[in-house]
């Protein structure tokens, strides 16, 4: 810390204004490394699918592209301005999520993409975006109303309209989550107390126990496979993925034994069996497990440090930001990062019960790219925002 | 205005700036927590499960291998054509997962399925339905090329060929024999798995089968997965020395002699086994080698053609005709009245009857039924076919599918005699020029052995004991030998060892002929006629060869040649002379003897002779064990042309369909069908007539089609025109003018009596009557015919005799 102060201190001698090329470095190599393994991942199952294996990698470019555009343009702006229209972006949120109904395409029985004049996207990554910037407006004009339980449950409520109808519209229940996650560090942030926050992690590993205790409790009475309810099979599927290993544990099964082959150094470039047909889908949400299998454990450490580097970079935008405004902005940013991070690995490893969640900068998939962009933009631009004089 | 930390108040604003450090500073810690927690996790999970989950990866790496098939090969007859050939056909295979993959598949697959195989759509519907992620389902078998080709050219349509998914080809051959019961007993045929059974598919099944290929994929040094195909070998072809147009005049003249007798006496064949092997006596290539009952190759279980069989046992032993027990439902209620029936008489049936009595005892248990009595049946009928449980019906198709012509062990008879004949000529024991007197027996020891002729032939040369076939003067020929020399030839000539010819299941036949320990003076004296030992057709045959080719034994064959499946020679299997039996000399007194038997006026086998030619050779009638019983196997074994034999042929027929007694001393049922044969034959194998032919002999060959052949051999042209009958002829159709003929005949032959000449001739039969006996006797050679229940079987040698009926005894079929 004590260099990243010595550091703005000489800019604001030299009169730059301050930049967070470290923070541009990081993306920068993830952006890459992302379209990398990316290609690796996707090249055979593109090629049998469309007879081009970069099909994928492709589209990652330009949605790269689009994204370094969005980021640099979203830098350039004055936050500031975001707070002035921060109230707005809770609407913005909900018609996107309500032009699902009439635009929405349905792919593997639930309706995520919107697809206008040739364009699609995720309402669900829209909507991450734009709570951060509304919840930041939010907690910031509250004030010190944020303090009081009626404050806390207001933010929350207003955020669980939103995971709601995530859930509900495209039951996109694994974005439904990151949003609330995303309040919850915000309102962690932003609030004195800790309490609070152990009550209702207790309450909630409570409640998560009891829903797997149920779950089990039925499963045993009944024939397995026979299971009602698709997420009462993911939860079976978790505890023993051998004994699904056709059915909802297969994807867990296929990412554990790509992960268990890798090694320490992994197979090598390029050399996954695995993402030969076994993993589905391993460019997007099992991308990590390709990782772990072709770079092994020292590439999976070394990218995951990479991550916490980038966290480590917004944490110190978040400290020194000019207002709460930034502060909580970049707090949102790294909350979704951090809870999207975490959450994959943990479903790569069956850590936690398989949701579709993908891994920030790495995985395939445009609209969450560009969102993504878009939220370091914000962050650079208030990193640019920091003057020295504040220290 | 940038919004501040709590507008300006600085003090307030430092506070909740650290605040909310400290908050950030606990949340990056927190996140770093869970990353410390998921990298160890990572750990874990590449420490404990590591090699298990890399061997998983490798395991489900589809490197599945495919089998390609290999051909097995063709056999073909000496001039190329197909007796087996394998032919390519595809199984019909359908990958559920690949169909349902869109769902536009699905109708125009299963249309197209429907319109090529015809096979029905509803059902495969319903198949995917029960089993979506079935890959591997055989939706039909053995489709032919045409089939799939258009099946194929469906799928090649521009637009709904596309759409056309989840079928694919398997590869499979199928063995065809396409002339279906022709050569079946020489040509075997291959079970399911490729494996061949019976003659030349198994004894030469490891030539003709290849080796399977193998399409596979494996991992290479860096783990990538490759595909490797191994192709299949295709198994070598081989050329039988079989002629397809002889096997089948040869079968052609079984087969009509079966219809002749068919139902003759017993509701049976025409005979329980009739065989013919034709030979080539200087090279011992098999030319023709049948028999009757006859099998589809095709179709080889076919139980319809074990009608009228001699019927087997669950042990594969004849049938005995004892009463068996069956269930009421299966047979007509008015045979046996079921309340007759005691208790105690299914006891004591059950004890002594075979396991598949108990069986049927327990069905009719089972069913309710009451168990019968009937008499066991002696010949494959529907309804014994009926009665029969698997086991049983498979010993009886098995007793069908083996080869009789080298399977079988019989006393071979009076065909014996120039064996005999030639031991003693080629040992020096006689000098061909003794006379023998003939009474009608001999004496040896304290068994009179009776000739086929009891009244005695009077004084005989040794050319004219072959002629008329006469056992005293061959038993003081086989005295003159001794036993030692005896037996010496008779292993020279090949009894008692296998001919090692290339076809599956020739029996060895060590221990059915004598030792000089065990041979007695009376077993000599049987032996010299062909009885009390046990021989093959195969044995015979390629022995006589070598007894009228100057000596030379040579090694039977039914392959001259092996070749890869492009047409390359891999082995030329040449004829082979294992040893010199008798001397060149002793072979011309043999063709000269034989040839009486054909040509002479006693002959016993001149019916055998075909119009225009001169054939030698012996018939033989011997008597089946046990003796008295009246059963008789009669044959004839001969060659054409007579002064320089090119072909042997040797017809048996085992047991004719004439009722008892009713085959003695008559080798008719042999004769006629080597003439029918030979008459075929000889034209179709070059060989040209020489002698004059008769108008009714004209006019037998015209209603033949054939081509009176005197004009090819360049010497004969000129006697085409000779129409005068020679007194050989002897119509076999019509006794009454060999009784005539023989009348002329004897006053030119003064010979000691004749007593048969005198007998009054029987009207109905054509045979002369023994008025002492009332016993029927040739009128030409005074051999006893027909039955008296007092008359001792002709030709039998005496049943007392211990070792000879332990001999005897022996079962005929020995594997």
């Amino acid at each position: 810390m004590a260099g990243s102060r010595s550091e703005l201190r000489r800019a604001a001698e030299k009169g730059f204004r301050y930049f967070d090329y470290n923070l541009i470095v990081i993306v920068l190599f993830l952006l890459i490394f992302g379209l990398v393994m990316v290609y690796s991942s996707s090249s055979y199952d593109a090629f049998l699918t469309f007879g081009n294996a970069s099909f994928y990698l492709k589209k990652q470019i330009i949605a790269t592209v689009v994204g370094l555009a969005a980021m640099i343009i979203v830098a350039l702006i004055p936050y500031n301005l975001f707070y002035r229209v921060g109230m707005l972006a809770y609407l913005v949120s909900l018609v996107f999520i309500f032009l699902i109904i009439p635009f929405g395409h349905e792919a593997n029985g639930a309706k995520r993409w919107i697809y206008i004049s040739g364009i699609s996207f995720q309402p669900a990554e829209i909507a991450k975006l734009a709570m951060i910037v509304f919840l930041a407006c939010l907690i910031r004009r509250m004030g010190d109303g944020i303090h009081t339980w009626r404050g806390f449950g207001f933010v929350l409520g207003m955020t669980a309209i939103i995971s709601a109808l995530l859930w509900g519209v495209t039951s996109n229940a694994s974005s439904a989550i990151i949003v609330f996650g995303i309040a919850l560090v915000m309102l962690f942030v932003a609030t004195r107390d800790y309490k609070r926050y152990v009550i209702v992690g207790v309450a909630g590993a409570i409640l998560a126990a009891l829903v797997v205790i149920i779950i089990l409790a039925n499963a045993s009475g009944v024939e397995s496979g026979n299971v009602g309810g698709y997420r009462g099979e993911r939860i079976l599927a978790w505890l023993d993925p051998e004994a699904y290993a056709s059915g909802k544990g297969f994807q867990t099964l296929q990412s554990l034994y790509a992960i268990g082959s890798g090694g320490f150094f992994g197979k090598g470039l390029g050399e996954s069996m695995q993402k030969l047909g076994f993993i589905p889908e391993a460019q997007n949400d099992m991308i990590f497990s390709v990782i772990c299998e072709e770079l092994g454990l020292f590439g999976a450490l070394a990218l995951m440090l990479l991550f916490i580097l980038l966290l480590w970079r917004l944490k110190i935008i978040a400290d020194n930001a000019k207002d709460l405004f930034g502060t909580l902005i970049v707090a949102g940013v790294m909350g979704h990062i951090s809870i999207q991070v975490i959450l994959n690995i943990a479903v790569v490893t069956n850590t936690i019960p398989n949701t579709g969640i993908s891994l920030p900068f790495i995985s395939y998939g445009g609209s969450a790219l560009v969102c993504l962009m878009c939220e370091m933009g914000l962050a650079l631009g208030v990193a640019k925002a920091i003057r020295a004089r504040e220290y | 205005m940038a919004p501040v930390y709590n507008d300006g108040r600085v003090k307030k604003g430092n506070r909740n700036r650290n605040q909310i450090r400290t908050k950030l500073r606990v949340f990056f810690i927190i996140i770093l927590a869970a990353f410390v927690g998921l990298g160890i996790r990572l750990y874990m999970i590449s420490r404990n499960n590591g090699e298990e989950y890399a061997r998983q990866v490798l395991s489900q790496q589809e490197y599945d291998s495919v089998v390609i098939p290999y051909r097995r090969g063709d056999i073909y007859d000496r001039n190329g054509m197909i007796l087996a050939s394998s032919n390519k056909v595809y199984n019909v295979i359908l990958d559920c997962s690949v169909l349902l993959g869109k769902e536009e598949y699905l109708d125009p697959t299963l249309h197209a399925l429907h319109s090529v195989f015809g096979l029905d759509e509803s059902e495969i519907r319903s198949f995917i339905v029960a089993n979506p992620s079935s890959k591997y389902k055989i939706l039909a078998k053995r489709v032919g090329y045409e089939e799939m080709m258009a099946f194929l050219d469906l799928k090649k349509d521009e637009e709904t060929g596309s759409l056309i998914k989840g079928v694919w080809f398997e590869d499979e051959y199928v063995r065809q024999y396409p002339n279906s019961t022709l050569g079946c007993d020489i040509i075997g045929f291959t079970s399911n798995d490729n494996i061949g059974n019976f003659g030349l598919e198994q004894y030469y099944d490891s030539t003709l089968r290849g080796t399977n290929g193998r399409e596979y994929g494996y991992l290479n040094e860096d783990s990538d997965l490759e595909r490797t195909v191994i192709p299949a070998v295709d198994g070598y072809n081989i050329y039988s020395t079989i002629d397809i147009n002889i096997q089948s005049t040869v079968e052609k003249y079984l087969a009509e002699f079966n219809e002749e007798y068919k139902n003759n006496v017993n509701i049976a064949n025409g005979a329980e086994n009739v065989a013919c092997i034709i030979m080539e006596v200087d090279t011992g290539n098999v030319l023709a080698m049948a028999q009757y009952p006859v099998y589809d190759l095709n179709d080889p279980r076919n139980t319809d053609r074990l009608i009228g069989a001699r019927q087997v046992d669950v042990e594969g032993k004849k049938t005995t005709g004892k009463p068996i027990e069956i269930t009421a439902n299966l047979v007509m209620n008015d045979m046996v009245d079921p309340d007759a029936i005691s208790t105690e008489e299914n006891g004591e049936t059950t004890e002594e009857g075979a396991g598949e009595n108990t069986e049927t005892a327990e069905d009719a248990a089972a069913t309710g039924g009451e168990p019968l009595l009937m008499t066991e049946s002696l010949y494959v009928t529907e309804e014994s076919l009926r009665l029969m449980d698997d086991d049983t019906v498979y010993q009886n198709l098995n007793s069908l599918w083996k080869n009789y012509c080298i399977n079988t062990t019989y006393e071979p008879g009076s065909v014996a005699k120039p064996f005999t004949v030639a031991a003693a000529l080629d040992s020096g024991s006689i000098t061909g020029n003794e006379y023998y007197n003939c009474e009608g027996f001999l004496k040896v020891g304290d068994h009179e052995i009776k000739c086929h002729n009891v009244y005695g032939d009077g004084y005989l040369s040794v050319a004219e004991a072959v002629e008329r076939s006469c056992n005293v003067a061959l038993m003081h020929i086989s005295f003159a030998c001794g036993k030692e020399t005896f037996l010496k030839y008779q292993h020279a000539f090949g009894f008692g060892l296998k001919t090692n010819i290339d076809l599956a299941g020739e029996s060895r036949t060590a221990s059915l002929v004598y030792t000089p320990s065990s041979m007695r003076q009376t077993d000599l004296a049987t032996n010299s006629f062909g009885q009390g030992f046990n021989c093959t057709m195969i044995q015979m045959i390629t022995g006589f060869c070598s007894l009228i080719n100057g000596g030379n034994y040579y090694e039977p064959h039914m392959v001259s040649k092996i070749v890869t499946s492009d047409g390359s020679t891999i082995e030329n299997i040449e004829p082979r002379v294992l040893k010199q039996t008798i001397s060149p000399s002793v072979s011309a007194k043999i063709i000269e003897y034989c040839n009486l038997v054909v040509a002479g006026e006693y002959g016993t086998g001149k019916t055998a002779r075909p119009a225009g030619y001169r054939i030698g050779g012996k018939t033989g009638t011997a008597e089946t064990l046990p003796r008295g019983n009246g059963e008789y196997v009669v044959s004839f074994m001969g060659y054409a042309p007579a002064d320089d034999p090119e072909i042997a042929i040797y017809v048996v027929v085992d047991r004719p369909n004439v009722g008892t007694w009713g085959a003695q001393a008559d080798a008719k049922y042999a004769t006629r069908i080597v003439r029918n044969i030979l008459t075929d034959v000889l034209p179709y194998l070059h060989i040209y007539m020489t002698e004059p032919l008769s108008d009714k002999e004209k006019a037998e060959l015209e209603e033949k089609n054939l081509m009176d052949t005197h004009g090819f051999s360049g010497e004969g042209a000129e006697l085409e025109t000779v129409s005068e009958p020679s007194g050989e002829e002897t119509g076999a159709e019509q006794p009454a003018d060999t009784e005539a003929e023989g009348g002329n005949v004897e006053e030119v032959h003064e010979e000691a009596e004749q007593p048969w000449k005198d007998f009054d001739i029987d009207p109905n039969t054509g045979y002369a009557v023994d008025p002492n006996t009332g016993a029927y006797v040739d009128p030409v050679t005074g051999a006893t015919i027909g039955l008296n229940e007092n008359l001792p079987g002709g030709e039998a040698p005496v049943t007392a005799d211990q070792d000879a009926s332990a001999i005897g005894d022996a079962p005929d079929i020995i594997y």
